[in-house]
């Protein structure tokens, strides 16, 4: 008898589970073809670009050596662990100088000519790799490696000048490492020809319609079985941002840009209006700071750069811009870049106050001791970057008014900006977003290292330079973490940056589209890998 | 007539001219550098002075015009983009007719709208009608065209779930659907255009229809209807198509909004493009075709003036 009772409550069970709607679907679906609005990319070769549409576009059609963790892999949108791609394996010699890489057998390019599905080889690695170091903007990133070669039809070896501990980061961000075809290049020119788009990724680009739509389809041959989901992807090019939110409303897209991401102002409104769309946020890496020539007068004086610090009451800021949901502490490494970030908490609140503190009484008192009661400035910038952009620089004019310095709002054509303030070219003081990097020594390294073009504000600190070395060599992860912990702390009371509040990305989409997980690399390929419809 | 048309070909010459100078140098006047950012930020040669070298950008500026001129002149050719290495009168030649439909779509609507408005405005001066309609021309005269097609696109999407954005298809692909694309974007722009038609209609027709021999018509027992529609309303339709004419650069100019708004792949778009990436011989060539386009069309409503009034004929 009890059996039988148990055998009728294991069976209930068993049919309530089934008639739960949640845990079917929790069972990927095959099919569908997700649509995404979004501005036209600049070009499609991925080494001529350093546009984020570019490397976002074409890394639906190309894989890498190694990747970053997407979907049900990932820890956090800031996971940067290693994974394998195109690359089942690799080995790094105990100097940390060498590395030996194993590709997967049988991957073979996407079916179209000139190369007309070919397996990927060895060739294919070094030809790209060394490309990218000849032809790409970000070519500085692989500075140190001293030879490819080949060592047969699938190992690669990388040799290194230095142990670089970022490398394999860098080999695995989407923006640039993508492995491509020869014939394409020989036969196009560059791969900035939608034929010439062809690689061993998820998706095979199907046609470009210029100004009109970019048509991706499922690659049947995709290495990783079963995967992806989706039967395509069409990318409706859409220049216009309040008509890539209303075709979000209107149901004829299921992503409002690139990677589902809508301002703070646009996702409370379309919160209000379309209660039935997902709209979750993320603190994403991202950073915007005040930079400023540390190299002349008055901004060689640390009195002057802690004055400008204090002065920016960073809690209004982000009560006044970021709905309070935005994060105070931006700098000088991202909120979101958890695996490093050393929270201003942990530091010694009498340096802290430098880096996160409001404090305008000290901040006057210093400008007086410095001798610079009147100071003025202009405050070069762009308007064009999104909302609230346009904001951030009136609020930083704002509070520094209230301590007295004078600033001069100084708005600038984005070719000038673009070619000149953003690449450390302007007098005295400038303002803007940093590119969210996905490795912490792009946001150490190249803003404080001597003459590099990204070391907006100048800074030439012979103690700080030998730990930012230290740490790019230093192969131990926690051993590295220590160095970039002391860098953090080091850095806090020196105000070379002055950091504004960092607002989290809202990513939006309609509930039927599943397994879409925001991640701060720059790929929409690996995480459309995983998404599909539940409908 | 003959004479009149050689005398006024001739003196659109100069004016293109003056336009080519002007583009030219204005490009150059901009600030930023366009090797600087093909090299800096997009790695498009190893070194700047290659890729000058390469663009023709290291030769005395006289010379850059002269060859572009040139060869626009003798041979048609436009040149390429310095980005995309294309030809742009390749490019230019797909994208025109959007922009073309889309321009006449609006004029048609603007013509419409402004002249039907402003004939009833002028016979009914002085009453409800006349200032319903002066009241919207005032209306369509101040709301900016990019502000409305903003409303336009957004307000349905957040109330009805739907909204007036479509992807582009061309007419010869299928027409009714390119229609119903290029209808809304055409009604934004015609309406907010109709204003000051319709305001130099009425003025215009009012003016004539204080003239003398329209009071013999009226004399002679003439209907309204034959008064105004075939007496008053040609003479007074020479300014209406003075403004339309002088129109004509907004529509093209306007159009960059409105083409980026509605997603329509026009030329507009591809100017703006190659504005922001200082794209020198594009935003040139472009500038002097439509500038060519503009100054032929002037052309053609003066030639039109010599039609509608004999006197211009004959002076």
């Amino acid at each position: 008898m009890a059996r039988r009772v148990a055998l009728a409550a294991l069976s209930l069970l068993l049919l309530l589970a089934l008639a739960i709607p949640g845990a079917e679907a929790q069972t990927p679906k095959r099919g569908g073809v997700l649509r995404i609005a979004e501005r036209e990319a600049p070009g499609l070769d991925p080494h001529l670009s350093i546009s984020f549409l570019t490397h976002s576009y074409v890394s639906l059609a190309y894989s890498q050596l190694v990747r970053f963790p997407n979907g049900p892999e990932q820890k956090h949108p800031a996971d940067f662990a290693i994974l394998p791609d195109l690359a089942e394996k690799w080995t790094v010699s105990k100097d940390g100088k060498v590395y030996t890489f194993s590709l997967r057998k049988g991957i073979h390019f996407h079916n179209k000519p000139p190369v007309n599905g070919r397996e990927l080889v060895a060739d294919d690695v070094k030809y790209s790799l060394e490309r990218f170091m000849a032809k790409s903007g970000f070519k500085e990133r692989f500075e140190p490696v001293q030879a490819i070669d080949v060592v047969d039809k699938h190992t690669v070896r990388i040799a290194l000048k230095e142990p670089f501990a970022p490398f394999l980061n860098h080999l695995a961000n989407p923006s640039f490492c993508a492995i491509l075809p020869r014939e394409a290049e020989d036969k196009f020119k560059d791969f900035n020809h939608p034929d010439a788009v062809i690689g061993t990724g998820p998706f095979v680009l199907k046609s470009y319609d210029k100004g009109v739509r970019v048509v991706f389809e499922r690659n049947p041959t995709y290495f990783m079985k079963g995967l992806p989901y989706l039967d395509g992807v069409v990318i409706e090019i859409t220049p216009d941002s309040a008509a890539r939110v209303s075709l979000l409303r209107a149901g004829k897209v299921e992503l409002p840009h690139i990677w589902g991401w809508l301002s703070p102002d646009e996702a409370k409104s379309v919160q209000k209006t379309n209660p039935e769309l997902s709209v979750v946020s993320h603190q994403v890496i991202g950073q915007g700071f005040i930079y400023m020539r540390t190299d002349q007068p008055p901004f060689n004086d640390i009195r002057v750069r802690r004055a400008i610090s204090l002065a920016i009451d960073r809690k209004a800021w982000n009560d006044a811009l970021l709905f309070g949901e935005g994060c105070v502490d931006a700098g000088p490494v991202p909120c979101a870049l958890k695996d490093w970030k050393l929270d201003a908490s942990k530091i010694d609140a009498a340096k802290a106050k430098y880096l996160v503190g409001y404090d305008p009484a000290e901040s006057k008192k210093l400008l007086a001791e410095a001798g610079q009661k009147s100071l003025s400035t202009p405050l070069f910038h762009w308007p064009g970057y999104v909302v609230p952009w346009r904001s951030y620089y009136e609020l930083a004019a704002d509070n520094l008014g209230k301590v007295g310095i004078t600033v001069e709002l100084k708005p600038e054509e984005y070719g000038k900006y673009i070619s000149t303030t953003a690449l450390g070219k302007y007098e005295r003081m400038a303002m803007g977003p940093s590119t969210p990097f996905t490795e912490v020594d792009d946001f150490l390294f190249g803003r404080f290292y001597p003459e590099l073009p990204t070391n907006l504000s100048r800074v030439a600190d012979a103690e700080l330079t030998r730990m930012l070395v230290a740490q790019r060599r230093e192969m131990e992860p926690k051993k590295r973490k220590q160095i970039v912990d002391d860098i953090q702390r080091y850095l806090a009371d020196k105000a070379y940056y002055v950091y504004v509040p960092q607002w989290p990305q809202y990513v939006s989409h309609p509930p039927y589209v599943k397994g879409f997980k925001h991640h701060d690399g720059y790929g929409l390929g690996m995480r459309l890998v995983y998404t599909w419809f539940d409908k | 007539m003959k004479q009149y048309v050689v005398r006024r070909v001739a003196l659109a010459v100069p004016t293109l001219f003056v336009v080519s100078v002007l583009v030219f140098a204005l490009m150059r006047m901009m600030p930023g550098d366009v090797a600087t950012r093909m090299v800096e930020g997009h790695a498009y040669a190893p070194t700047l002075a290659a890729l000058r070298h390469d663009l023709g950008l290291d030769r005395p500026v006289h010379v850059q015009y002269l060859e572009w001129i040139g060869n626009v002149v003798l041979r048609g050719d436009f040149g390429r983009s310095y980005w995309t290495r294309q030809p742009i009168l390749d490019e230019f030649v797909r994208r025109f007719p959007v922009t073309l439909e889309l321009a006449l779509l609006t004029v048609l609507v603007s013509v419409v709208i402004g002249i039907a408005v402003g004939i009833v405005a002028a016979v009914r001066q002085d009453t409800a009608l006349d200032y319903v309609g002066r009241v919207l021309s005032i209306l369509a005269l101040s709301v900016p065209f990019f502000g409305l097609a903003v409303v336009v696109v957004v307000v349905p999407s957040i109330y009805f779930k739907w909204t007036p954005v479509y992807t582009y298809v061309a007419f010869s692909v299928d027409p009714l659907q390119n229609l119903k694309i290029m209808l809304v974007p055409a009604l934004v722009f015609g309406v907010t255009r109709a204003g000051p038609i319709m305001r130099i209609m009425r003025s215009a027709l009012l003016d004539v229809l204080r003239q003398e021999y329209i009071r013999t018509a009226w004399s002679k027992g003439l209907s309204e209807r034959t008064i105004v529609l075939r007496h008053a309303l040609k003479n007074a339709m020479i300014p209406v198509i003075s403004l339309i004419g002088l129109q004509m650069p907004l529509y093209i100019g306007g159009s960059v909004i409105i083409e980026s708004i509605f997603r329509l792949p026009g030329v507009g778009l591809f100017f703006f493009e190659a504005l922001n990436k200082l794209d020198y011989p594009v935003v040139q060539s472009v500038n002097l075709i439509i500038a060519a386009m503009v100054v032929g069309l002037n052309l053609a409503i003066d030639l039109s003036y010599a039609f509608l009034d004999p006197r211009i004929r004959y002076r």
